[in-house]
Parts: structure tokens; sequence; C-alpha cells
């Protein structure tokens, strides 16, 4: 990676590279330990996740039934439709990177925008979905729509672990987003890839991984023992 | 933007030099004189200066802990309970083990010396994210207020494991704040750990191999691995339970479709790595005290930094040793029993290497020498009740009594906060190019430890004879043991007072301190005190290997 950086200081329209922090001793020094925080970073947030999907694995083991009932009232469509939308995603962030790499600002920005669209659109479709799911009485939480599957806990704490773990992915999402837009911004000012190209490449880990989350949440709650 | 930017409130010369008008060494400001505003410390990104943020603010947080603590022990001096109402009672325990263990011993010796002292152990500059280093303070300290904030609004009664569904459903107390305070708290602790693995890994200069690392800076890695792997466990169980309490989106209430053990499993998955935390980089301070003082080679080097990575991945596999008398299903108790029983292994091996470090050395007791010698007795104690407890049957005795109290305060008070101490007073030149009143600072050592064992040993008797913990009234025939145990805890407090004044005197009065007052080995001990901003006024190399004291036979 470092190598790549270095030999590509003449790109077509600007240049690439990165500013050192007085604390490092060598760029390659700064880019290991950014991309590994990083990496680090990602391993705790897989852990977060874990938890959730060990306990809904776990409940299909014991609680087969309930929990294929509940899995046939999730939406699959708009599942999979999402699911095809986040891998789109990751690829135009990968375009954002490559691009970025070459110096390409301008082609940069656009995947970057367009990124930020897919994920948007993911945060719609999910709203959908949750509407849906109210309209459905498939929220046993709330107290004035009564829950329409029988009270058998088991398929009730199932239906309770895909609010979580949507809501979390979603939020996932939703900051990512939210940096991605400020950091389109700022890297559509001239003179920021010669100085922080290195955040691109840090950057799309994490969107890369958001999306990661969502293809082990996908198969785990909506398709499993449907 | 370089960080010399974001130092903010950069002042003018006349400002920077300390006594304008006297002739002054000609040396380049150490950090602590590099500038003197306050916007020059709370906006810092340099490691020594949040590393004495973090210092002060757990000092902060052990004085209110510790408060609470002895308003605990004022109400069990009488067994009816007249002194405190059940309910403030609750309040007051709770409170002392959320502060005790979640902003107290889980930070003090990684955010502190951890901070100042482990980048400059690798020859680095700073840890790897500075600005993250800075802001993990802010988060601390922000969710440790936020958890206080509910003290002071009508408290907590769920104690410091926060249990469902008692704290989901039956407590009628300020639970969701408490518990928002810690998450965030949580997540300072795994910026923390991730700067510091990510630092460890990048940092060390030119020569500093791993096998050359001070036995502090491994158990910071060791430590930080636990930061990083378990914390985000606590901090998806504590969201669960926010979600329960406040949205009624069931998990671990029965009659909400949970399952109340999927709590303890999710806890204590966290808790147990947890006392690691809290134990591990005591065993790193007390490694580097031990042979100072003895003026001798670590023992075993390699072993004690395997031995640290040993404890470090065992302590994931024995969270079960908490729920034997919960229904837990014969056969994995046994096995959780089992597990229980190797963490002694690694735990033992640390003690023989400090005992055969001593043995024959050239001892110096000074302050942090006695400190360390508390610390491996009191740990050796903690360390063998806890086989106690770890035994099926002996735990169906002793579990929820003062037994497991004292056992656990004699691994974290007696072992976290001894070495706490001895790693100040080991430092404190460093810290503040000061030394302290050598006698003060042994009376002090003798009060903790006579104070300590006066506390916490009564409490093994009492839980043994069937005092269960967590009640604030008990039959008469306990009492004469509780009043022990409350004067005990007087004669600590003394203890613990004792160094907060003379450490504060020796900023101002306490003698110059040169760069190696203990001749100590190890990178820190060759730049001066208090280092300079960037640490070293040359970047170091390192081409001798750690703890390389004279062997005593090669001394005249
Ligand atoms: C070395 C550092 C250790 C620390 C800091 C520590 C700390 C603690 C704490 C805080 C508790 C009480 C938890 C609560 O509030 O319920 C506890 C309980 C327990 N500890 Fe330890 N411990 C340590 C070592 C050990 C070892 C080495 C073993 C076993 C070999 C052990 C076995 C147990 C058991 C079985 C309990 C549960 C007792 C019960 O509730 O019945 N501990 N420990
Ligand atoms: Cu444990």
């Amino acid at each position: 990676m470092s190598g790549t950086v270095a030999h590509l200081n003449t790109g077509p329209t600007a240049e690439v590279g990165l500013e050192r922090e007085e604390h490092f001793t060598t760029d390659g020094q700064q880019i290991h330990a950014a991309k590994f925080g990083l990496w680090c970073w990602l391993l705790t947030e897989l852990l977060l996740f874990a938890g959730l999907f060990l306990t809904a694995l776990v409940l299909r083991i014991m609680h087969p039934q309930a929990v294929t009932e509940v899995a046939k009232h999730l939406k699959f469509w708009i599942g999979a439709t999402n699911t095809a939308v986040l891998i789109v995603s990751s690829f135009t962030m990968s375009g954002a990177i490559e691009l970025s790499r070459l110096g390409w600002q301008r082609g940069m920005v656009r995947c970057m925008l367009a990124t930020a669209a897919l994920g948007s659109l993911f945060l719609v479709l999910k709203g959908y979905e949750y509407y849906e799911d109210w309209d459905e009485h498939m929220m046993p939480f709330l107290s004035s729509r009564p829950y329409v599957l029988t009270q058998d806990p088991s398929s009730r704490l199932f239906t309770d672990l895909y609010y979580i773990t949507t809501g979390l992915h979603g939020l996932h999402l939703l900051t990512g987003v939210s940096i991605l837009l400020v950091m389109t911004w700022m890297a559509s000012r001239p003179g920021f890839l010669g100085r922080r190209q290195n955040r691109i490449e840090i950057f799309g880990l994490y969107w890369h991984f958001i999306d990661l989350i969502w293809i082990i949440v996908f198969p785990v709650l909506y398709v499993l023992n449907r | 933007m370089s960080p010399s930017d974001l130092v903010l409130g950069r002042v003018s010369e006349g400002v920077r030099e300390p006594h304008p008008g006297r002739t002054t060494i000609d040396r380049e400001p150490d950090y602590l004189h590099d500038e003197h505003t306050l916007r020059s410390w709370l906006g810092s990104t340099d490691h020594k200066r949040i590393g004495i943020l973090y210092l002060l603010s757990i000092t902060f947080f052990f004085i209110i802990g510790a408060c609470a603590a002895g308003l605990i022990r004022l109400s069990l001096v009488v067994p009816n309970g007249q002194i405190f109402s059940n309910d403030t009672y609750n309040k007051l325990f709770t409170i002392h083990g959320v502060v005790m263990v979640w902003f107290f011993l889980i930070p003090s010796i990684p955010a502190t010396f951890g901070n100042f002292i482990m980048p400059i152990m690798i020859g680095a500059k700073d840890v790897a994210f500075p600005r993250l280093n800075r802001t993990s303070w802010y988060i601390f300290m922000t969710g440790a207020f936020f958890t206080l904030f509910t003290v002071v609004v009508g408290g907590v009664d769920t104690g410091w494991t926060f249990y469902a569904p008692f704290s989901t459903t039956f407590s009628n107390t300020w639970v969701v704040p408490a518990l928002i305070g810690v998450i965030v708290v949580g997540f300072s602790s795994i910026l923390t750990g991730l700067n510091f693995i990510v630092t460890i890994h990048t940092m060390r200069a030119p020569g500093m191999t791993w096998f050359r690392m001070p036995i502090f800076v491994w158990t910071m890695y060791a430590t930080s691995l636990i930061f990083l792997l378990a914390t985000p466990v606590i901090t998806i169980a504590l969201i669960l339970l926010v979600m329960e309490r406040a949205f009624h989106i069931g998990v671990f209430d029965p009659a909400l479709g949970g399952d109340p053990v999927l709590f303890e499993h999710l806890f204590w998955f966290y808790s147990h790595p947890a006392v690691y935390i809290m134990v591990l980089p005591g065993m790193g301070v007390i490694s580097e005290i031990v042979p100072a003082f003895a003026q001798k080679k670590l023992f075993g080097y390699r072993f004690v930094a395997y031995a640290s990575i040993g404890l470090a991945s065992l302590t994931f596999f024995v969270w079960g040793h908490h729920m034997f008398v919960n229904g837990e299903s014969e056969t994995s108790a046994v096995v959780f029993s089992v597990l229980s029983f190797a963490v002694a292994v690694p735990s033992a091996v640390k003690v023989y290497n400090w005992t055969a470090t001593i043995y024959k050395g050239s001892l110096k007791l000074d302050t942090p020498m006695l400190y360390a010698m508390g610390y491996i007795g009191l740990f050796v104690v903690g360390g063998l009740t806890g086989l106690f407890l770890a035994t099926l049957a002996v735990d169906e005795h002793v579990h929820d009594t003062y037994f497991v109290v004292a056992h656990f305060h004699y691994i974290m008070v007696g072992g976290t906060a001894l070495a706490f101490l001895g790693g100040l007073h080991y430092w404190w030149p460093k810290f503040t190019g000061r030394m302290y009143p050598e006698a003060l600072g042994r009376l002090s050592a003798f009060f903790i430890f006579i104070g300590f064992n006066t506390t916490f040993f009564p409490q093994f008797l009492l839980g043994y004879l069937g005092m269960p913990r967590r009640y604030h009234n008990y039959p008469p025939e306990f009492q004469l043991l509780n009043i022990l145990s409350s004067a005990g805890s007087v004669v600590l407090a003394l203890g613990y007072l004792f160094p907060m004044f003379y450490l504060t005197w020796s900023l101002r009065y306490g003698k110059r301190a040169p760069a190696n007052p203990w001749n100590a080995k190890g990178l820190e001990w060759t730049t001066s005190s208090p280092p300079p901003k960037h640490n070293f006024e040359t970047p170091p190399t390192v081409d001798f290997e750690p703890y390389d004291y004279i062997a005593r036979e090669d001394r005249v």
C-alpha cells in the first residue's frame, strides 16, 4: 500500500499522498498504524454483533418452529434488495478508493456520492420495512398493537432480536452515510488528495465492514429456517 | 492540520519562561512546563499530559467510591440496620461498586501509567493516535459524570452487576442513565486498548523487539486485548438492558420472552476478563518494581511475558464459575470449575518469578518495594480463595456471602490498588520531577497493609459463618467481626489520605528528582525527569536486554 501511494504522485489531476504527523518517523509507519487501528475497531464491532448473532442462532437450534414462524413474517424481498444495494455500494466505494489512488478527484467524489445515495436508499427501504412490520402487528413491544404471533416466548425473543440487530446495523449505516457526506465535502476541496488520501482508504474499510455485517445479518435473520 | 496546530492556546514566550528574570538551565522545557494554560492541558494530545489528566480524574472517582464505602462500613457497625434505610444502603453499595469498578479500577493503571510510561518504555514519541487518546479521556469523563449525575438525582439500587430482571423490571431507580454512563465509559476503554495495541505494534524504537519490551508493556498489551475483545460484549449486554427497560423490547425478562440467564452469560463473559483488566496491569507494575529494588534481572522474563498472554486468553473461558448456583448444568459447572483452576497456573508462575527475583537480591525496602511485597502477599490470599470458590461444593456454601466480598477485595483492592500506589511512588519522580518524602511513604504502605487486612480478613470469617452480602442487617452474633472490619477501614482510609497529602506537598517542596533515582533499567529512566515534550532529546535505539542489572556475582 505504501508503495502505491508513494509512486503515484504524478496522478492525472491531483497529487496523491499524505502529510506525515509529527510523532511518526516514516510514512509507512503512519499508514500501517491507521490501517491496523481500523482493523482493531472492526474486530470490536464484529464482537458487538456477535453476541446478537449467537443468541439468534442458539434460538434457531432450540426453537426451530417458533423461529420459522417469525422468519416467514420478515420481508424477504426487501431484505434481499437491501443486500444487493449494499453490495453495489461497496463497489462504488471501491471505485472511489481506486480513483483516489489515481488522483482523479472528480470521479472519486462522484463515486462517494453514489455510495452515500445507495446507503440512504438502504435506510429508506429499511424504514419502509419497519412500517410494514408495524402494519402487520409484528412489533411485540408496542402494547397498543397486539402481537400477531402466538405468545410463544421464543418467537417473541427472536422478533426482539431482529429489531435490535437491524436497528444497530441501521445506526451504523446512518453514521457511515453522515461521515461519508462530510468526507466528500472535504475531499472535493483542492489539495485534499495530496494530504489525506489515506483517509479515503480507511473509510472504505469501514464501509465494506457495514456491508459485511449485513451479509451476516441477512441469512441469520431472514433466510435460515425459512 | 498537524498536531501542533491542535494544541490550543499557544502562549507568548514570556509566559513560557517559568521564572522570568532568573537564570535558567539552557534546556528545552519539559512536558510540564511546555505551556501553562488550562487550555494547553485540556486540549493536549501529549500522552503524558493525558496520563496526568486520568490520574487526577480517577483519584477524584476513588474519593467518591471510598466515601460510599465508609458509609457502608458505618452502617454495618450495628446489626439492625438503623443507620441507613434499606433503600439508602442499596444505593450506597451500588454507587460504591459502580464507581470503584468502572471508573476507578478498570482505567486506573492502564489509563494513567499505561498512557504516561508505556510509550516512553518502547521509545516512541507518542501513542499512535494522540487525538483519539484525548477523545478517550473526554468520553470517559462524560460517561462517568453521567452516571454520577444519577446519584445526585436519586441513585441506583441494582448493584454494580445490574442483574436482570431486577434492573429491567423491578427497580424503581435511575437505572437507564447509570447504564448509559457505563456504556459510554466502555467506549473509552475500547479506544484506549486499540490505541495501545497499535502503538505497541507500530511505534517501537529501533531495536525494541518484542522480547526486549519491559513486562509492563506486555501486560498493557494483554490488557488491551481484553479491552478490545471483551468490552463490546458488555456494551451489547447493557444496550439490551436499556432496550428492555426503556422500550420493553424483551430480551431478559421471561414475561417478555426473554431469559435472565442470558444476561449473566453476557455480563460475566466480560466481567470475569475484566477482573484481569484490573489485575494484569498490577502484575506489570510489580514486575518493574521488583527487579529495580532487588537490583536483579527479572527471573524467567519470557515465562512472565507468556503468562500475561496466557492469563488474558484463559480468562475468557471461566465466566461460568459465577453461575454455579443458578441452575447451570452439572457438566458445564465441572468444566468451568476445572478451567478456573487452570487460571491458577499462570498466576502462580508470576508469583514464583517475583519471589525468585527477590531471592538473594540486594533488597532496598523503599516505598514502592513495600507496596510490591504487600501486593504479592494479598494477591496470593485473593488467588487461593479464588480456588476455594472455584470448587463446586465450597462455592455452594459461600456463594453470595462475605467470603466472596473478601476474595475479590483481596485481589482488586489488595492487589490492584497496592500495585497502583506502588507504581505511583515508583514513577512519581518521572511524572513530576520531584521526590516524595520516603519516611512518610513507608508509613503509608504500613498503614494500608494493616488497615486492609483488618478490614477484609474478618469478612472471610463472616462469609464462612454465613453472613450474606448486600444486606444491611445481620444476626447480632456477627457484630464483633463487623466492628473489627469497620475499624480497619478507618485505618485503611488514613493510609490512603497520607499519600494524597505528601505527594501534593512534594510537588512544591520535594527534592528535585534525577533522571534515574532508583538506578533502574528501562528506557523511561534514560530520559530526564520530567521528560521533554517528545519524550527523548534524541530518539533512542535499543541494544540492550530488558532488566539488564548486573548479576550479583559480577558485582564487586
Ligand atoms: C486474579 C484476579 C481476580 C479478581 C480480580 C477476581 C475478582 C472477583 C470478583 C469481583 C468477584 C465477585 C463478583 C461479584 O460481584 O459477584 C469474584 C468472584 C469469584 N471469583 Fe474471583 N477474582 C480473581 C481471581 C479468581 C481466580 C483465580 C479464581 C478461581 C481460580 C476466582 C474464582 C472466583 C469465583 C468462583 C467467584 C464467584 C463466587 C461466587 O459468587 O460464588 N477468582 N472474583
Ligand atoms: Cu470470575
